[in-house]
């Protein structure tokens, strides 16, 4: 077992590095400046830009600005182009942000997923199953960000209530328990829409996943010892239907790191992603990259738990 | 409890919780019931957050919006947009010219030219009534003197480190004159006075010939024959007081302009101040700042704002440094904290900053100019407009950017007010004067003619924009309001191109000498009305048989690649533009060279001359008449197609308004009114929030 953690850790210590390369060659090399080096600001001298390039390591050459860059990100020294502020804080504060939206729509997703998927596998090629098939590829294929803007536009006509951000901005002199409520109803949107997508493209795996198992002889001895349906399903069916989900588990930690890109932006959400994707717009080439190493990181860890993992739901499984 | 029963009611629980949530928050018409303190707070919303809250340091609007009212600056512009007071109380422009004493030379009457005896004719022309000496207070004469400086040389093979280099020359006696006012043509009279004595004049004489060029070229600025120094006094108000306190007074004018000139700072506002010789404090409430020549456009840059010096002087940086463990010699102003807890005098204090969520300002109650009605400010970040738009709806925006059509939607809607006004800047179709065929006026004149400009403003701008024919922005003096567009005649431009040379071959396209009449018209992507400009061009200049492609890249690639490197035959582009005349960045040739903003290759010897002389030309009338006629100039060169300029517009709450005292003390509201340029803004220290809107122009407040 450790003489596996061990072989593991260092392949995965190789692919990091490569990462690492792939990424930083990939942010430099892409056209366009950091934003500070405005080329057509009309007062600026071709001198000026050339000062801000030296003020920020530009005009070394690759090598060096890859071995100092990655230094200072190990450090903890390194610092965003746009305001000087340490990247790392500025990742732990995003992604506490992110947090609640993934938490709530993780739930949503893992949990709505299994009985509807099932249910689905169960009435398969009933009016059941083909109105909800309707249903889940409508959802897999309007984009989120059009689902959103008509939800907002709807919710926002309707109602004429705050949707957009942590919280209802500008009101400040109210208890707790409004203030706790205001944060939670901000929170509906954003991570009902997030889950809307996830729940249709994770029950339809599920569906698939359990008509496999569902006619294997086991379920159907399950089924004639008389056991309860739900049971059958749930406890004999399902746990040999998991074995994807088990990767696709591994998968969500980087998730986190990778946010909502699409909904933080469109509600004004202060998380990660929306951190990444105006990293990449203005060329916060540190943001980006410490991004893209720390999605990296996480995305390896999450393969190695989703390894672990299949050893705990398949015995037959064995490092 | 079975698997099934936990996966269905779980997430059915969070999601009861999440919707019961809906009936604690406010909506639009109880906000204020819950929440009274909403009237007294100011929320507008931004797509981008600011960067560094700096005012000599920031370049981006969001930045400068936040500094506007953190910090006041010496100068502003008032309803009509004259210069008015701030920090400063009052000023007064003269100049000081020196000319450079030739002893070589012979006087008109044969005498010898030595410094006094051209001070003592000077003297008796001027007590003589001379016209052309009118402007002179006083005749001064310089002695020489031993100059020395240290000058940066870069080796010829631009490898290897720069290295100092002692310049060390005399400079002849020099008489120094005292102007009234400042006068370009100043030493083109005296020449004209002392019979082409200023024109003979030839520093090179007192050069030593073996001297490097950038040390020559040094030596040649120290040794001019004539300069002109402008000087601006500014008398400071009394009493104002920092934020903290501190009272401020000259030296924190001086300090912010060392702070912008400091390299180390990096500040983009450096062009603005690099034409200053000096800044000095003769008093307390008394700054002298001296130009090293004429640029009338630096007068503008004074409406920056003024920074604390006691917070940001090289002491206070060391002691920051120090406590918080960085190197005391490499911790410049831009590292210090001040960048996100800025300290200025002006009407709003800075209480927080979130990245990319808010920034929170409140009142400052000490404000010379009266504290403003809204206790508080927010600036609030949200990336994208359509999501702006419904948090206005919802009441917790109280201004954002917002577009035509959302205005022209809500024309009728009683629940809002809006202004408009024209934008400072145009968008235009530009030709890469180097290259076939846009070297022929005809030819500009006529892809000008084919398209129509009025089309364009309907159909792509829904109205909300003005055609507009020349370089200057439309509301101000220096556009030429009698210079017609030209007319959309696809038939007259057809006629020019046949003038050029240009006839139609068997399959209707145009070719001169077997070659077709045939380039690329380029712009942006991501900017959706000049893609559509380009297409309706592309079919307006096909119709009379011009092969035109069109093609849409990335900024980067588009400025980088293609502007940048001239490589282009034609773009659609748009300038934003400044309140002063200076357009000599865009369009004089010395500004033709790879990342200069003349890309089209513009070059008019006389549009040259104008250029220059319009920023040396410090008297408000001559400057209009010289930007009128470049204006003439320029839209009979056709160097664009000048296509149009848009209209802003505002939309608020019919709930904001304004809160005067009247002069018996009472309090009453009045009508928010725009200034010259649209901006409802000017009175913004009079506005607030009110729980009904009230109607008509005066009412009294309760």
């Amino acid at each position: 077992m450790l003489a596996f953690l061990l072989r593991t850790a260092w392949k995965k210590l190789w692919t990091l590095f490569f990462v690492s390369v792939i990424s930083f060659a990939v942010v430099y090399l892409a056209p366009g400046q950091p934003s500070q080096i405005d080329p057509l600001n009309p007062r600026f001298t071709p001198q000026q830009l050339e000062r801000y390039r030296k003020a920020f390591g530009l005009d070394q050459p690759l090598p060096v600005q890859y071995a100092r860059f990655y230094k200072q990100l190990l450090t903890g020294e390194l610092r965003s182009f746009k305001d000087n502020q340490p990247v790392l804080g500025k990742i732990v504060e995003r992604t506490l942000n992110s947090l609640p939206l993934f938490l709530v729509g993780t739930i949503l997703v893992w949990c709505y997923a299994f009985p509807f998927g099932i249910a689905t596998a169960v009435k398969r090629n009933t009016g059941f199953d083909r109105c909800t098939t309707v249903l889940v590829f409508a959802l897999i294929s309007i984009p989120g960000f059009y689902l959103a803007y008509l939800t907002i536009i709807f919710v926002v006509d309707t109602f004429q209530v705050d949707v957009i951000g942590l919280r209802t901005f500008g009101r400040e002199d109210v208890g707790w328990l409004y203030g706790a409520m205001d944060r939670t109803w901000h929170l509906v949107l954003p991570s009902l829409l997030g889950a809307a997508a996830g729940i249709a493209v994770l029950s339809r795996y599920v569906r698939s996943q359990m008509l496999e198992v569902m006619s294997a002889d086991y379920v159907r001895t399950a089924r004639s010892k008389g056991l309860d349906e739900n049971r059958v399903l749930y406890h004999h069916a399902l746990r040999n239907g998991l074995l994807p989900f088990v990767t696709m588990l591994g998968l969500l930690i980087p998730g986190l790191i990778g946010g909502s890109v699409i909904f933080e932006t469109i509600f004004a959400w202060p998380g990660i992603g929306r951190l990444g994707y105006e990293a990449i717009l203005s060329r916060d080439y540190p943001v980006v990259i410490a991004l893209n190493f720390v999605a990296a990181v996480l995305t390896l860890i999450g393969t190695l738990l989703s390894d672990l993992l299949y050893m705990l739901v398949d015995p037959r499984i064995r490092l | 409890m079975s698997a099934k029963t936990v996966l269905i009611l779980a997430p059915t629980l969070v999601s009861l919780f999440l919707a019961q949530s809906y009936f604690w928050v406010p909506s639009f018409s109880d906000q204020v019931r819950g929440d009274p303190g909403r009237l007294t707070r100011y929320i507008e919303s931004s797509i981008g957050d600011a960067s560094i809250l700096n005012p000599t340091l920031s370049a981006d609007s969001a930045s400068s919006e936040i500094a506007g009212l953190v910090f006041d600056g010496l100068i502003d512009r008032d309803m009509d947009l004259s210069y008015r007071g701030r920090l400063a109380e009052s000023w007064r422009i003269f100049e000081e010219a020196y000319l450079l004493v030739d002893e070589t030379q012979r006087l008109p009457d044969g005498g010898p030219v030595t410094a006094e005896a051209l001070r003592r004719r000077l003297e008796a022309a001027l007590a003589a009534g001379q016209p052309s000496l009118a402007a002179v207070e006083r005749i001064e004469v310089e002695p020489g003197r031993e100059l020395s400086e240290r000058v940066e040389v870069k080796p010829a093979d631009k490898g290897g480190p720069a290295k100092t280099v002692q310049l060390a020359l005399r400079r002849p006696p020099r008489l120094k004159f005292t102007l009234r006012e400042v006068d370009q043509d100043f030493f083109a009279k005296l020449d004209r006075l002392l019979d082409g004595y200023v024109g003979r004049i030839r520093p090179t004489r007192w050069l030593n010939p073996g001297l490097e060029p950038p040390l020559r070229e040094r030596a040649l600025e120290l040794l001019a024959a004539t300069e002109h120094n402008p000087v601006i006094m500014f008398q400071l108000r009394k009493g104002v007081r920092f934020h903290d306190g501190q009272e401020f007074d000259s030296r924190d004018v001086r300090f912010t302009y060392e702070t912008i000139m400091d390299p180390r700072n990096l500040s983009p506002r450096v062009p603005d101040f690099e034409p200053i010789k000096s800044v000095e404090t003769p008093g307390r409430h008394t700054v002298r700042v001296t130009y090293k020549r004429l640029f009338q456009p630096g007068f503008e840059s004074w409406g920056m704002g003024m920074l604390p010096e006691h917070r940001l002087n090289p002491e206070a940086l060391r002691a920051e440094a120090r406590a918080l463990g960085r190197d005391p010699d490499r911790f410049t102003a831009r590292d210090s904290n001040f960048s996100r807890h800025p300290i200025g005098t002006g009407p709003f204090r800075f209480v927080e900053w979130r990245t990319d969520q808010y920034i929170r300002l409140a009142r400052y109650d000490g404000h010379w100019d009266g504290p403003p009605n809204f206790r508080e400010f927010l600036y609030r970040i949200i990336p994208d407009p359509l999501t702006t738009e419904l948090t206005f709806y919802a009441g917790t925006t109280d201004e954002y950017a917002a577009q035509p059509h959302q205005v022209e939607r809500l024309r009728d809607d009683p629940r809002f007010m809006q202004f408009s006004g024209l934008a400072l800047g145009y968008t235009y179709i530009g030709y890469n004067m180097r290259r076939a065929p846009f070297q022929d006026e005809r030819v500009r004149t006529a892809l000008a003619m084919a398209i129509n400009t009025q089309e364009i403003i309907s159909y792509v701008l829904y109205g909300q924009a003005e055609p507009i024919t020349g370089p200057f922005p439309k509301q101000t003096d220096f556009y030429d309001p009698t210079v017609r567009p030209l007319p959309h005649d696809p038939a007259g431009a057809l006629r020019l191109l046949e003038e050029a040379g240009y006839r139609k071959n068997g399959e209707g396209w145009l070719e001169k000498d077997g070659k077709p009449l045939a380039f690329t018209l380029i712009t942006n992507s991501g900017n959706e009305i000049r893609k559509a400009v380009m297409a309706i061009a592309q079919n307006a200049w096909r119709r009379l048989g011009i092969k035109v492609e069109t093609l849409a890249l990335e900024w980067a690639v588009f400025i980088n690649e293609r502007v940048n490197k001239a490589d282009f035959d034609a773009l659609v582009l748009g300038w934003s533009m400044g309140l002063d005349a200076d357009i000599y960045q865009i369009f004089h040739s010395s500004q033709m060279g790879p990342f200069q903003l003349n890309f089209v290759g513009y070059r008019n010897p006389a549009a040259d001359d104008l250029m220059v002389r319009i920023r040396q030309e410090y008297n408000r009338e001559r400057q209009v008449a010289m930007a009128r006629e470049l204006h003439r100039l320029i839209a009979k060169d056709q160097p664009y197609t000048f296509l149009f300029v848009g209209k802003w517009t505002a939309l608020y709450d019919r709930k904001i308004t304004r809160q005067v005292r009247a002069p018996d003390g009472s309090l009453r509201y009045a009508a928010i009114v725009p200034t010259k340029l649209g901006s409802p803004k000017f009175h913004f220290n009079q506005w607030i929030k009110v729980p009904q809107p009230v109607g008509g122009p005066v009412h009294a407040a309760r």
